[in-house]
């Protein structure tokens, strides 16, 4: 048995640490989408900043959430399931042997817990750039997408595995609104119209 | 009296408070019950577009677990069916009509996968379970000769829910079925912390899973669980 102030020590820095900043580290996967492929083939690029994101908050209470390895894991499903053929790349290439280059880019993530809202759900934002180029290395559209997950609270669940789901829902969403908005953005449906039929594709990859 | 048996008494007494209350509403759209082939099942699925709450997870699988306890119906989970329709059942895509969902029917890809699963009848729950007042107070502490809690906290709380049931093949609403539960919680302290905490969530549960149930199976058939 430890001495007595011993134990104190102990039962204090247990207290002190379990107060500690919320560090989460992304980890889920993702099904593929239900899609057609679209009749062209891309390379992803995931530049460093992209791959190792971390969003820290530095505010009243300390969370870091690290979604480089998750969201690049969603990007390719995605892909595999939006075009013919994909490849990926850690930089931005002059030019490629795909249709299409395209590029995400995170420009902001935000946090919310029930602490700040008063609400019994945890939410996170991610505002990406999705930035596309023709295989030529030629701009073609730059467009910014947003995705929001929220997951509610639950008894005897830490912060940490609440704000893990509430970052993976929202990286379904971003996966659901590349899926319906992609081919929306006007100018990749211009792009897209100047590509042979869709028919000649086929229908579906199986998940 | 020594303070363990004051405990026991104070929280016999209080246990007595600790109930809930569950009203049960439910509109079917005709007497004739909904059957299902030895193929096909019953998706429940939860709504989570709003912005200021969510359908819970885990009441949504106490649903799917209180229909399916009846042999004759058979239930798919939640995240199978959304994951093998990804990502057209997100909060973002999901219909929240039954002309939305006919219009999507209309793509093959879907319509397919959808038959491919055997879902005959969807059943889309609406609502969450919040805590609408609290009152008390609590503290505890630790120190070198152990730790303890003194006080006195009390919580209500409201669960309120609509299950909508969708018929897939023939786009047609089949019924709904309200609940509305509340309860108040107690948790006592002299020493140990005795909580009596009252179930509203599951009240909620049983009442709108035994109505479901009743839309398709005649009532007091046994379950198989």
């Amino acid at each position: 048995m430890l001495p007595a102030p011993i134990r104190s020590l102990v039962v204090l820095a247990i207290v002190v640490l379990s107060g500690c900043a919320t560090e989460v580290v992304v980890e889920g996967s993702f099904p593929p989408a239900l899609m057609r492929p679209l009749p062209a083939s891309a390379t992803l690029v995931f530049e460093q900043p992209f791959r190792e994101y971390i969003f820290r908050n530095e505010g009243t209470r300390e969370v870091s959430i690290a979604v480089g390895a998750t969201q690049m894991d969603l990007f390719a499903t995605i892909a595999r399931s939006m075009f013919q053929e994909t490849a990926t790349l850690h930089q931005l290439p002059p030019s490629a042997t795909t249709d299409l280059i395209i590029m995400p880019v995170v420009e902001e993530v935000q946090v919310a817990m029930p602490s700040d809202t008063q609400l019994n759900i945890f939410e996170v934002w991610i505002k990406y750039n999705i930035r596309v180029f023709a295989g030529s290395g030629q701009p073609l559209a730059d467009w910014i997408m947003p995705a929001y997950g929220k997951t509610p609270t639950r008894f005897l669940k830490s912060d940490a595995e609440a704000l893990n789901q509430a970052a993976i829902v929202a990286l379904r969403d971003a996966g659901a609104n590349l899926v319906t908005g992609f081919a929306r953005v006007p100018e990749i449906r211009d792009w897209l119209a100047t590509r042979p039929s869709p028919t000649a594709a086929p229908l579906e990859r199986a998940p | 009296m020594k303070p363990g048996n004051l405990s026991v008494l104070i929280a016999l007494a209080l246990s007595l408070g600790a109930c809930t209350s569950t009203t049960v509403d439910e509109y079917r759209e005709n007497n004739t019950r909904l059957t299902l082939n030895n193929a096909e099942r019953v998706v429940v699925l939860g709504r989570r577009h709003e912005g200021k709450y969510e359908t819970e997870p885990d009441f949504i699988d106490c649903i799917g677990d209180k229909l399916g306890s009846a042999a004759t119906v058979g239930v798919l989970p939640e995240q199978t069916f959304i994951d093998a329709l990804y990502p057209w059942f997100e909060p973002r895509t999901a219909p929240l009509t039954l002309n939305r969902l006919q219009a999507m029917m209309n793509d093959p890809l879907l319509a397919e996968r959808i038959r491919s699963q055997g879902i005959r009848y969807m059943i889309w729950v609406d609502g969450s379970t919040e805590t609408t007042d609290q009152e008390g107070s609590l503290a505890c502490g630790v120190g070198p000769g152990g730790g303890g809690c003194f006080g006195y906290a009390t919580w209500d709380k409201n669960a309120n829910y609509e299950a909508i049931i969708w018929d897939v093949d023939t786009f047609n609403e089949n019924g709904r079925v309200k609940v509305d539960a509340r309860g108040t919680s107690y948790l006592f302290a002299l020493g140990a912390p005795i909580p009596i905490i009252a179930q509203v969530k599951s009240e909620a549960c049983d009442g709108i899973g035994r109505q479901l149930r009743s839309f398709f199976i005649p009532e007091n058939t046994p379950t198989t669980r």
